[in-house]
């Protein structure tokens, strides 16, 4: 599709240079629109469903077209508002680190972005160390937290952002062993490649959530204490720190953060999805689907069940929200260091053994 | 294998174009009032007393050099995960006990109450 | 000038001049954040020379992980830089000739008389599918196990001093056993008494 645009636009007389420079910007827009989209409607989302949790509505009112439409048009609202209220910088502040680190969490947040597979071919840079990649640029999604609490001049915002960054490192060795095991698990860094080995006559059975079980867990959970989120949102603790690092941020600095974290809420589920749920693959096996264009492109392979699967992953982070209450700070740190780490560490010898001894069905291939 | 690379350049530079423009537009769109209450520091009201950024508990610097130490154990094991398949037992074997010994230091920091939070 | 070249320029621009500025900014936090921009660049550079695991390996490691401590570190102790400062100009001919020496030597050695494209040609360039981790992988747990396994041994010296040099316990500091919380029963914390009843009178 994408070669039918560049020929078009060399046919018009454009350096070649220029027309990859645009073709790249218009993949990068198809990435990167309906991303941010999502992000806003996952604040919608969060509302509602913890709003439904609670017996409550959540936001009704705004709508388009002056018709309610069950407040769809409130993610539209908050971004207008927050963009038109005024950015205070606190008198004691460093004012470049305090601008400079919203957009240093927002910028990883969405970089990692480059390297997701969507499909087979749906690959917007197929690196060949895209795990990898993604480890190494939401790790500098740290810096944001930590430049955020110390530029701020305020004890809130630095106590939340050492608590936070530890936390964070902390949950980062937990998660890369997990990866490591999925990395075993495929023989391969590259995100399309652990989808690809997946792939079977046992649809669902032969993905890497059962021989990787604990794993699968253990990845998901660091993945909810990386992003802050509730029940380990101690960085934000809003009864004991306010709101942690950001507390002195307003207008369109705090809605940078807002939209990092949700942003890489959304990456760290498609992740999950990607690595231990078979990505795009059919739960299905081939066989079971009758051979009708029509189911084909319903139950085949394809993106939406990517989109399905990261919506199930999305859903668990909001239903933790609404369920569990936050955890005490050295529970937190026991969870990651003492319960994760020797747990990953012995399934990976597990794992090991595993692939030694040709599991069927998921190690026998060669 | 570098052309591969262009479009995570160019969507790094989109990132920080991004969320540079975002607060640009706040900037530019929001109103400007400064006073000298709104621009203290959150507290309960009063001067804050001392400098926000005060020294605190070493733990910290503890669990960051312990990170560094088992992010370089993760940095091996990512390729030795990858050809696992390559290299068979002797490989396996050699990387067990690679994690042998530092199951060693991780059962040392355990036992000394490193990794006990106060 | 290719665009690669274009590139190489930049980087290495980048990276002299926040180099430079880690040395010359007056906040040490600014320092460390310039150095940050130094190693992303360097990265930028060993990926232009297709060593794909080594350059994310960098960020990995030392964004990710060295200058969290390095920042941890400089927020907490208050460095006087301008004391530190005050030294400047009276080491400066010593160190500019110590600075000058260590970069002719190093011109020297990995310049055009042993590196030169007459004596090593320009390796071509990989395949979209080149798999540098892979490579990587088969010769580092193979050829070079022994210095592997002597890594470990580094990492854990390295977890003993870490622990040796900045654990300290506070005595009487009491901890949540959270083992014995568990595997706590019913007849351990509760006991059901029997008491006659005093019956009316």
């Amino acid at each position: 599709m994408f070669e039918i645009v560049e020929n078009f636009l060399l046919g018009l007389g454009l350096w070649p240079w220029l027309a990859t420079l645009v073709v790249t910007l218009l993949q990068i827009m198809l990435v990167m629109v309906p991303l941010l989209l999502s992000v806003a409607y996952l604040t919608y989302a969060e509302r509602k469903v913890i709003g439904f949790m609670q017996i409550r509505i959540g936001p009704n009112r705004v709508g388009f077209f002056g018709k309610p439409l069950w407040g769809l048009g409130q993610p539209i609202a908050d971004a207008v508002k927050l963009m038109f209220k005024e950015i205070i910088i606190p008198g004691g502040a460093d004012k470049f680190l305090f601008l400079i680190a919203p957009v240093l969490s927002m910028a990883p947040a969405l970089a990692a972005w480059a390297v997701v597979p969507f499909g087979s071919e749906m690959v917007l840079a197929d690196i060949d160390a895209s795990l990898l990649y993604v480890l190494a640029i939401t790790s500098i999604g740290v810096y944001g937290v930590i430049i955020a609490g110390w530029a701020s001049n305020s004890k809130y915002a630095f106590l939340g952002a050492m608590r936070s960054a530890a936390q964070i490192v902390s949950y980062e060795i937990a998660m890369g062993f997990a990866l490591v095991g999925v990395l075993m698990a495929a023989g391969s860094i590259n995100i399309g490649d652990i989808v690809r080995g997946q792939g079977g006559a046992y649809g669902l059975l032969n993905w890497y959530f059962i021989p990787l079980f604990p794993l699968f867990i253990i990845y998901f959970i660091s993945g909810v204490a990386e992003t802050n989120r509730a029940p380990f949102d101690v960085a934000e603790g809003e009864s004991e720190i306010v709101a942690g690092f950001h507390v002195e941020y307003s207008g369109m600095t705090f809605a940078v953060f807002f939209l990092a974290e949700y942003a890489n809420m959304i990456l760290i589920s498609m992740l999950a999805a990607l690595m231990f749920l078979g990505g795009w693959l059919s739960p299905l096996p081939a066989s079971w689907i009758p051979e009708l264009a029509l189911f084909d492109l319903a139950l085949g392979d394809g993106i939406h069940w990517l989109l399905a699967k990261t919506a199930l992953f999305l859903f668990f982070f909001l239903w933790f929200r609404a369920t569990f209450p936050r955890y005490r700070y050295d529970q937190i740190m026991r969870l990651g260091w003492k319960v994760f780490i020797p747990i990953t560490i012995v399934w990976l010898l597990v794992v090991g053994l595993f692939i030694m001894g040709g599991l069927a069905p998921w190690f026998d291939a060669a | 294998m570098l052309e591969n690379y262009l479009p995570i350049l160019i969507f790094i530079g989109i990132g920080l174009v991004v969320g540079g423009g975002m607060i640009a537009a706040g900037f530019l769109l929001g109103p400007h009032k400064p006073d000298s209450e709104k621009l203290t520091s959150y507290e309960c009201g009063f001067d804050a007393f001392e400098d926000a950024r005060m020294k605190f508990d070493v733990r910290y610097y503890l669990v960051a050099i312990l990170f560094i130490i088992f992010d370089l154990e993760i940095a091996f094991l990512f390729p030795w995960a990858v050809v696992l398949r390559d290299i068979g037992m002797f490989g396996f074997l050699a990387m067990v006990m690679f994690l042998g010994i530092l199951v060693i230091g991780f059962i040392y920091e355990w036992k000394k109450g490193a990794l006990q939070w106060e | 000038m290719s665009f690669e070249q274009i590139l190489f320029y930049l980087f290495s621009g980048v990276l002299v001049l926040s180099a430079g500025a880690v040395i010359t900014v007056r906040n040490p936090v600014h320092a460390a954040m310039f150095l940050v921009l130094c190693f992303v660049t360097t990265s930028a550079l060993w990926l232009l020379l297709e060593a794909e695991f080594l350059a994310i390996t960098l960020v990995l490691v030392y964004v990710g992980a060295v200058m969290v401590l390095f920042l941890f570190v400089v927020m907490m102790l208050d460095i006087n830089l301008a004391r530190m400062r005050e030294g400047f100009a009276r080491y400066l001919p010593i160190g500019g000739i110590v600075a000058a020496t260590a970069v002719g030597i190093m011109g020297l050695a990995v310049g055009r008389i042993n590196f030169g494209l007459d004596v090593w040609p320009a390796p071509p360039a990989r395949a979209a599918d080149y798999s540098n981790t892979r490579e990587l992988g088969e010769q580092l747990y193979t050829t070079y196990v022994y210095p592997f396994e002597i890594a470990s041994v580094v990492l854990l010296v390295a977890i003993v001093a870490a622990i040796a040099l900045t654990l300290r316990t506070r005595p009487g500091t009491r901890y949540q056993k959270i083992e014995e919380q568990v595997v706590v029963k019913k007849s351990d914390r509760l006991r059901v008494v029997q008491l006659e009843s005093e019956g009316r009178k």
